[in-house]
């Protein structure tokens, strides 16, 4: 029983890494702009594609081109910023969600006549091995590894927020855009930086899937219904509060797995209903903050 | 002013007439095929297939039967149930098709009855697992499905493995939330506790998981012989990987479809050692070619060798079911003489000749369908890199089945 309770922890925390990969680009762009991305999927699709590619094509690790794929996702939300986004800042927020539906509905579709509806996935060494603790308890190297990187995405995200120049100005504007304005601070140019690093994260996010998951056009859509509910959970403006949810989430789903029966089907309902019902007690999420303003 | 009108009217209703008349005369004189198939969404790489498979038949055929043009209408389904009664709704009901092939995908399939079922078109179903359409449409005298039903691909399975294993052996079954793992489990649970497996462990999975481990716990408590995934392919690709981490310890693995898949193959690696699957064509089947129709039904290779040169790809069950599906409705087309749904469904249970995945004849199922072909399921194993075939006898090219592969 005592080895069961170890790899139910171990699976948790493995799959709590994956959860926060998957949201916490999510949880940035929204902290900043305000503007829920629907389109925040597809950037997972498109690097774990082009991590994808770069395995088959060029025999290159995901891991080695993990950064590659990040700048590439940095610039093509920076694009999506400038080119759609930013015109439609100051509309209704339903604009802003059609809008990031329909950029997500059409890469979503352009991948398909890509790259067909095919199932891949890379196949690196670590991607097939796990490390044998003891006869009851095995630990996936590709999960540690996503564990690993969710780690230094979320230590590397506070660094960069709390000590940079810049990352003190994107905190000001989450906090009161109009306040960060009139002390001149470019507000614009912080919901673009915002934008492409959120976008920077889900494409690396995607080079990581690109070894756990099956790569599919379709794989983004589930990868944002869960990171809404992380978000959510965690409060959805809080880095920390997306950790703390994502682990929250992953722990919840990995125990009623183990311990309830037939528990893999009903893991994600059960989960869910813990998340209404922490949002009935607190509808700020965990470390969510009311009254800021939009 | 009155009469003016009336002879403009006139000469205006001639022009029109005649503007239609080659148009008409054109659509009258083709012999129209709608072909309703997944082009885009998550079942498009069935849908691509069959096409590819229906384009060739048409081609080979010399695109003419009983003196008339072939016109193929294809249409996307999007692989949506709603879209898919659209689809079928256009080609029954504006387009008036007496023919029809595809989907291929279960959901697609099933969404076509009803609108089906009011017109009764010649309707080749070359795909679609689900008794539940043979439930609905099986005893239609103009339903033709030419794919086998969830039970033959369980009858098969429990029938190879109970051969090759011997009496007295153990089961899990891992199966999908979705249609497809809760409509193959009853058989899967028929099939194998018949042939004498005793079923130890039975447990659900949600479609889409992202993590297995809680359930491969307790397959391992429960010590299996033999494991059997009923999921579809992105889950099969979930559940190989993660066995193979997880170093599982069932000896014999075995999925439905997913195992010959290319796309399986190239995402699970080396995780894919030693699992068995079901379909009805694969690499390796090796089948003479028709002698009444050696240029129709070619000898396999030839076929292979063909189609590899025509779309610079290795054909799936997918392009070889649609090839087969509609080169047999041409050929009935072609004995009817007349573009009549009635006499070509007669031609077409007529029919009985070699094609590259069996015998092509139609006949009754047990479960109640009144016409199917190509009911027969070939069992093969993947081992190093290759498929062996094990069942049936007369195709098979190994007589051991190995056991799974683990990390040491």
């Amino acid at each position: 029983m005592a080895s069961l309770i170890v790899q139910v922890i171990v699976d948790g925390l493995l799959l709590g890494g994956v959860y926060t990969l998957m949201a916490v680009g999510l949880s940035l762009a929204f902290g900043v702009t305000r503007i829920i991305n629907f389109a925040h999927g597809e950037m997972v699709t498109y690097g774990a594609y082009v991590a994808f590619f770069a395995f088959v094509g060029l025999n290159l690790d995901p891991l080695l081109s993990l950064p590659v794929v990040a700048v590439l996702g940095a610039i093509a939300g920076h694009l999506i910023f400038r080119l759609s986004l930013e015109k439609i800042l100051d509309d209704v927020g339903i604009n802003q969600v059609l809008l990031t539906f329909g950029i997500g509905l059409v890469l979503q579709n352009l991948a398909v006549i890509m790259w067909t509806g095919d199932e891949r996935a890379t196949t690196p060494p670590y991607a097939l091995e796990s490390w044998l603790v003891s006869t009851d308890i095995i630990v996936a190297k590709g999960r540690l590894i996503a564990f690993g990187i969710a780690v230094l995405f979320i230590v590397s995200l506070l660094a960069w927020l709390r000590w940079s120049e810049l990352g003190r100005a994107t905190r000001a504007v989450s906090q009161n855009r109009s306040a960060a304005a009139l002390v001149g601070i470019n507000v614009r140019g912080i919901y673009a930086l915002s934008f492409a690093l959120s976008s920077a994260f889900g494409a690396a996010t995607g080079a990581i899937m690109s070894f756990l998951l099956p790569i599919t056009p379709f794989m983004g859509f589930p990868i944002l219904v869960k990171a809404f509910a992380i978000i959510i959970l965690g409060g959805m403006d809080s880095i920390i509060g997306t950790v703390i949810g994502a682990f929250f989430l992953a722990i919840c789903e990995t125990a009623i797995g183990y311990f309830v029966p037939n528990g893999i089907g009903w893991a994600e309902g059960v989960a869910f209903f813990l998340l209404v019902m922490v949002l009935i007690a607190r509808p700020t999420g965990i470390l969510g903050k009311a009254g800021r303003e939009a | 002013m009155t009469i003016k009108l009336t002879r403009r009217a006139g000469l205006l209703g001639i022009a029109f007439a005649a503007l239609m008349a080659p148009q008409a005369a054109w659509t009258q004189d083709s012999i129209k095929i709608g072909a309703p198939l997944s082009l885009s969404g998550k079942f498009v790489s069935y849908g691509a297939a069959a096409k590819r498979g229906i384009e060739m038949a048409v081609d080979v055929y010399g695109g003419k039967v009983a003196g008339k043009p072939i016109e193929v209408q294809f249409r996307d389904t999007q692989s949506d149930a709603q879209a898919a009664v659209t689809s079928f709704t256009q080609l029954l009901s504006q387009e008036r098709v007496n023919y029809l092939i595809g989907p291929i995908a279960t959901p697609m399939a099933m969404a076509g009855v009803p609108a089906w079922l009011r017109a009764k078109a010649l309707w080749i179903v070359p795909g679609a697992t689900t008794p539940l359409l043979e439930e609905k449409a099986g005893k239609e005298p103009m339903f033709f499905h030419t794919f086998p039903y969830a039970y033959h691909y369980h009858a098969s399975l429990a029938k190879a493995l109970r051969e090759k294993l011997g009496p007295g052996k153990t089961l899990a079954i891992v199966y999908s939330d979705d249609a497809y793992g809760r409509e193959h489990l009853p058989y899967a649970q028929k099939y194998f506790t018949t042939a004498g497996f005793k079923i130890v462990a039975e447990e659900l999975v949600r479609a889409g998981a992202t993590d297995l481990n809680p359930v491969f716990a307790k397959i391992r408590r429960a010590k299996p012989d033999v494991l059997l995934g009923l999921v579809q392919t992105t889950d099969g690709i979930t559940l190989t990987k993660q066995a193979y981490v997880q170093r599982l310890g069932v000896p014999y693995m075995i999925g439905t479809a997913y195992p010959q898949l290319k796309q399986w193959q190239d995402a699970t690696g080396e995780a894919q050692e030693g699992w068995v699957g079901v379909t009805t064509y694969i690499p390796g089947l090796e089948a003479a070619a028709d002698p009444k129709y050696p240029v129709l039904f070619p000898a396999t290779k030839d076929w292979i060798a063909a189609f590899t040169k025509r779309y610079n790809r290795q054909p799936e069950f997918v392009d070889v079911g649609g090839y087969v599906s509609t080169m047999m409705l041409l050929l009935a087309i072609e004995n009817a003489k007349v573009d009549d749904k009635e006499k070509v469904a007669a031609e077409l249970k007529k029919l009985d000749v070699k094609t590259m995945i069996g015998r092509g004849h139609f006949g009754p199922t047990d479960g109640g369908t009144l016409n199917q072909a190509f009911a027969d399921v070939v069992v093969h194993q993947r081992v190093k890199n290759q498929d062996a075939i094990i069942f049936p006898p007369e195709f098979a090219t190994t007589k051991a089945l190995e056991q799974a592969n683990y990390p040491k």
